[in-house]
């Protein structure tokens, strides 16, 4: 095994606590289950001189599911979630989505905090210290180029892989974030700002990819319930178990009648952020027809955008998460 | 009254021996053993394919406290290398690297912090030569020379022709030929590398601990490369978790802790992490296979040519093996009589591959298998049919003279055809479900082991003393498949005991007989008879004490375990009391078992090489695959597996069930996941997450048909049971994904993205020629 670097860790138990050891440390990174951190700090990848473990901390242990409204504290186990009685019955998607995370072990440990921050991923990033040197580095990390697009004038293309974050998205999910001088709302999918635009336009990209300010950290994630909606999660991988997705698809609809109402479908495993697809309100109105299918298909051929980060080729995640949609469409609507 | 009986475990289902130890926790591996004082060792690795040396500068690195040794390819010229006659490789790199991770030096320091902090010093100087990261580009004929006597980068060409091949084609009905490509697979053991390694200075002597399969090859090239007399070391093998073919030749951890150790005269621990291990490698190369069967209309197979390229990476290692067994291994599992082999093992800038489970078989195979399939169903013939119509008759020599003796493989195909209900359900699963079939066939050990020495194959020895315990002592390393069970079970069957008598010491040189080790399903053959003739001996030894205590002829004995009588009305004596009665003269009692190949078995000389294959006794297998394919999305989920295993006898049926299920999740990895790839010459996958091994989850339910051919010499008429049934998975699954899709992959493995390509590429190709119509 690698050495690990020397590192402190702390662990409040409070709020206050945690607010406490940043301002002592401001340098410090917060450990939640540790499932990518600690792998990412064994290759070298980071190196925090102390970690601050949000695992303890009572305020952000809460869970609360009904049929009002769902909130679910950042230090609660992803199982936790997977497990509820009250997220399986009224979020089946957030349930599927956290069911479907990586292996049991991973998810006995991994939090919803660390989940929706999960460090972006590319197989040029996720390598040793002497990998990354023999290949000298990448933008994400202290070199020049991304090797995934050489020629992207600094954009960063590590692909965004949590699974909650596309399925509390498509629920319109908000977030509390929480700094030194209190707390602030933000709708989840502002948090990742992933876009990875070549013209400059945006700020995010595979290396920045999360709205949070220095000293802030999400607290909780919040949903307030849609009458009617039905959800649900699906990924595909090579295997089925401890497996990022290779792409994966939460869709969330309603139905009146024969018409579909209401529909919103969010991607990951694909792109520098997870993301909501933009347009599906324009499929909603009348029947469950081709012309949804066909729409909803342009719409994912036109915002999914899935690099060479993996090992699986990129066009296969992007024309499999359009299956992956259609299909849990399909399903979900018929009931 | 209970009737007095010796006891009897094979045929029966016995746990691991070993097992308690391991699923409790106190078995010690390798890495386990920490000394007193001990230091950490730790690679430095070339970040350079192909380069010349021209310095490699360690100041840094000395001057760093808490660094006690550095070393270099200066300190060792030795080379080492499994096969005597394929010797080019060194320890630490010496004149140049020639693929990335290749160990150039190495630092003994404290702790791992210091040591990583060391490597992190070294600075090494390079001269950049071309480099190769597929054989084709090797083989360009302006391509640079990896090694000075390798011209064209060929490690070894292999060109026979038996029969008459080109007239065995014209007679063919029909002829076809495809292409195959097989992804490089490396063995993912449990258990990472880990080598102790422990000099006294004081007294010269070396001890080293090592995660291996091959111990006593481990003791030879130590004392090669270090320049130490073989008497002066000891090779220690502790509990292993796992091996799969990539321990079966001493790797460069153990000679690199064992030059660290010698420099400070100390305890020196080089225990590497997972992407190291992948780097040493060892697994299976990438294969490239032109295939050309003929067939008559009732499927005889009247000639085939076969050509092979495998991708061995920079150094030789099994090399010249493996290419050897991808042709001769064509043989002995159906009758041919016309065959051309075309091999070519290849040199290139990625690590030296090696000897994985099915070694040289596995990609051939699946080859074979698949387009045997495709022409049957081109045909209309049943793939079943096709083989029966190629059966082999026991006993018999093969055309490249291989002995077969037993041959359980119409039996194989019997039962997976039965089970699975493959007359009545074969085409008839419904759209996108299909069922596959294919077969293979794997050695029971090696008849010539590579290092010749004249000696006998095995040897066990039997301790029996004042306790009336009986202990094995052998060289054959346990390494979680089962050797230590086997051979306690074979000496407790001879003697009648039950096993709880009957302990054993495997893999420490100090106290066992030497053993070549576990490869090539070697052990339970070889090893076990020469158990069974070490235990036979000392049976003898107790019925004669018997029969002077009972004053009676040795041959009226009766040994029935615990108790040995003179006829049926004698009380008889305890095993206790023979025991204290044959000490009586000499003591603690020993006794050697030997074991040696016929020569008969030992392959022929038709062309160079042509011993490669030999062995005692080849096991078979048969497979139906049942899959579903979701043409959607690509992906291929296995649902069931029916395996047969012709294994000769069963002596244990819980371990024989178990290593035929390992095989058929291994081959379904290589099939459907595993991939070594590569960013020019880094190795990418080199983790636990991109190098896609099956999980659980992923793992179908697989039905075992024990099938007993009964070998005339196996133990108790047994065979290998740890290998032959993986190669035949992979043709099963195509076969079966032909069946559901009617698409041929001959590219392995078969990913979603794959399957997905294809059925794309099949809905744009039907949709033109509908439009050009």
């Amino acid at each position: 095994m690698e050495a690990l670097c020397e590192f402190q860790v702390l662990s409040p138990t409070s709020l206050a606590g945690v607010l406490e050891a940043r301002t002592a440390h401001p340098q410090a990174q917060l450990l939640g289950g540790g499932t990518d951190l600690v792998v990412n700090i064994r290759r070298g990848i980071v190196a925090p001189a102390v970690l601050i473990d949000m695992t303890g901390v009572a305020e952000l242990r809460a869970i609360r599911a009904d049929a009002q409204g769902l909130e679910i504290g950042a230090s609660v186990r992803l199982a936790e979630v997977a497990q509820h009685p009250g997220v399986v019955a009224h979020y089946p998607v957030v349930a599927e989505a956290a069911a479907s995370i990586a292996g049991p072990t991973h998810r006995n440990m991994g939090t919803v905090g660390g989940n929706l921050c999960l460090d972006t991923r590319c197989i040029f990033y996720n390598q040793s210290q002497w990998w990354r040197s023999a290949n000298n580095h990448c933008l994400k990390t202290t070199g020049e180029i991304c090797h995934v697009a050489p020629k992207s004038r600094g954009v960063c293309f590590a692909t965004f892989s949590g699974d909650l974050a596309p399925a509390l998205m498509t629920l319109d999910a908000e977030v509390d974030i929480q700094h030194a001088a209190g707390k602030r709302t933000l709708p989840l999918r502002d948090l990742y700002i992933g876009h990875a635009r070549h013209d400059g336009s945006g700020q995010g990209d595979g290396k920045h990819y999360l709205a949070l300010q220095p000293g802030e950290f999400i607290a909780a994630v919040r949903v307030t319930s849609t009458p009617g909606l039905r959800s649900g999660y699906d990924k595909i991988r090579i295997r089925r178990s401890i497996e990022y997705p290779v792409a994966g698809v939460a869709v969330a609809l309603r139905r009146v009648g024969d018409t579909l109402a209401h529909l919103r479908v969010a991607v990951t495993g694909t792109n520098p952020r997870p993301v909501l697809l933009e347009g599906t309100e324009a499929l909603c109105g009348g029947a469950l027809d081709a012309r949804v299918f066909k729409g909803l298909d342009e719409l994912v051929r036109d915002q999914i955008m899935s690099m060479k980060t993996t090992f699986t080729p990129g066009h296969y995640r992007r024309r499999v998460a359009g299956v992956l949609a259609r299909r849990l469409v399909q399903r979900l609507f018929a009931g | 009254m209970t009737e007095i009986a010796p006891a009897h475990t094979i045929g029966g289902y016995v746990p691991m021996v070993d097992g308690p130890d391991k699923v409790s926790g106190r078995a010690k591996y390798t890495a386990d053993f920490i000394a007193p004082g001990m230091l950490a060792g730790r690679i430095y690795r070339s970040p350079h394919a192909h380069a010349e040396i021209i310095a490699v500068d360690v100041s840094e690195a000395v001057k760093l406290p808490g660094v006690l040794a550095v070393v270099t390819g200066a300190d060792c010229d030795k080379p080492f290398g499994v096969l005597p006659i394929a010797r080019n490789e060194y320890p630490l790199a010496r004149g140049k690297v020639r693929y990335k991770g290749e160990p150039v030096a190495a630092v003994a320091a404290i702790d791992e912090a210091t040591a990583d902090k060391a490597i992190r010093l070294i600075k090494m100087k390079v001269r950049e030569l071309p480099a190769y990261f597929k054989a084709a580009e090797a083989l360009a004929p302006d391509a640079a020379q990896l090694h000075e006597r390798k011209p064209g980068n060929i490690e070894r060409d292999v060109l026979f022709e038996l029969g008459n091949v080109a007239e065995g084609f014209t007679s063919a009905h029909l002829v076809r030929e495809a292409t195959y490509n097989c992804a490089e697979v490396c063995q993912n053991q449990m258990e990472m590398h880990a080598a102790i390694a422990d000099y006294d200075a004081v007294r010269d002597r070396l001890t080293v601990h090592a995660s291996t399969q091959v111990p006593y090859y481990v003791h030879l090239m130590l004392a090669q490369v270090i320049g130490l007399d073989m008497s002066r070391i000891r090779v220690v093998k502790p509990f292993v978790g796992g091996g799969f073919g990539c321990r079966t030749e001493c790797l460069n951890v153990e000679l690199i802790a064992a030059l660290l150790a010698r420099r400070i005269g100390g305890t020196v621990r080089l225990a590497i992490n997972r992407e190291d291990t992948f780097i040493t490698h060892r697994g299976r190369p990438e294969t490239d296979i032109r295939l050309k069967i003929g067939l008559t209309k009732t499927g005889r197979i009247t000639a085939v040519e076969c050509e092979c390229t495998q991708r061995g990476g920079a150094h030789s290692g099994y090399g010249v093996v493996t290419i050897l067994y991808s042709g001769s291994m064509l043989y002995a599992i159906y009758d041919l009589n016309n065959v051309k082999y075309i091999g070519k093992r290849v040199l290139t800038n990625t690590p030296p591959c090696g000897a994985f489970r099915g070694h040289g078989t596995v990609d051939v195979r699946f080859a074979f298998e698949s387009l045997l399939d495709q022409m049957a169903a081109e045909m209309g013939l049943d793939p079943l049919a096709v083989r029966r119509a190629n059966l082999l008759e026991a006993p018999t020599f093969t055309d490249n003279d291989l002995m077969v003796n037993s041959y359980g493989l119409p039996e194989c195909i019997d039962w997976v055809e039965q089970k699975s209900g493959w007359k009545s359900r074969k085409g008839r699963l419904g759209k996108g479900k299909g069922l596959g079939f294919a077969c293979s066939h794997y050695i029971s050990g090696a008849s010539k082991p590579v290092n010749w020495t004249g000696e006998p194959h095995a040897t066990v020895k039997l301790k029996l003393d004042f306790d009336g315990s009986i202990v094995v002592l052998t060289g054959a390393a346990e390494i979680g498949q089962g050797s230590s069970t086997v051979l306690v079970q074979t000496v407790a069957e001879v003697m009648g005991l039950d096993i709880s008598r009957v302990r054993i010491v495997s893999g420490d040189s100090e106290v066992v007989p030497k053993d070549n080790g576990s490869y090539s399903s070697r052990v339970t053959f070889l090893v076990g008879n020469a158990a069974i003739d070490a235990a036979s001996k000392l049976k003898a030894l107790m019925v004669a004490a018997a029969a002077r205590k009972l004053d009676a002829a040795p041959g009226d004995i009766e040994c029935l375990g615990e108790t040995y009588r003179a006829g049926a009305q004698d009380k008889g004596l305890t095993f206790e009391e023979v025991v204290a009665e044959a000490l009586k003269d000499d003591g603690t009692i020993t006794v050697t078992g030997n074991y040696s190949t016929i020569p008969e078995s030992h392959g022929g000389k038709k062309y160079r090489g042509a011993a490669i294959g030999g062995t005692m006794g080849y096991s078979y297998s048969a497979q139906v695959v049942e899959v579903t394919v979701d043409e959607e999305t690509g992906a291929v989920t296995v649902d069931k597996v029916w395996v047969a295993h012709d294994c000769g006898k069963a002596l244990n049926r819980l371990t024989v069930e178990g290593q035929v299920q390992g095989s058929v999740w291994m081959g379904m990895g290589q099939a459907m996941s595993e991939e070594v790839g590569y960013h020019d010459g880094l190795l990418l996958t080199a983790n636990m997450l991109d190098y896609r091994v099956p999980t659980i989850q992923d793992s179908p339910p697989i039905e075992v048909g024990i099938i007993e051919s009964n070998d005339p010499h196996g133990p108790f008429g047994a065979k290998e049971a740890g290998e032959g049934s993986l190669a035949a998975f992979l043709p099963a699954l195509t076969n079966a994904i032909a069946d559901a899709t009617g698409l041929r992959f001959n590219t392995l493995p078969v990913t979603p993205d794959r399957v997905f390509d294809a059925i794309d590429k099949r809905g744009r190709t039907s949709k033109t020629r509908n439009g050009g119509a």
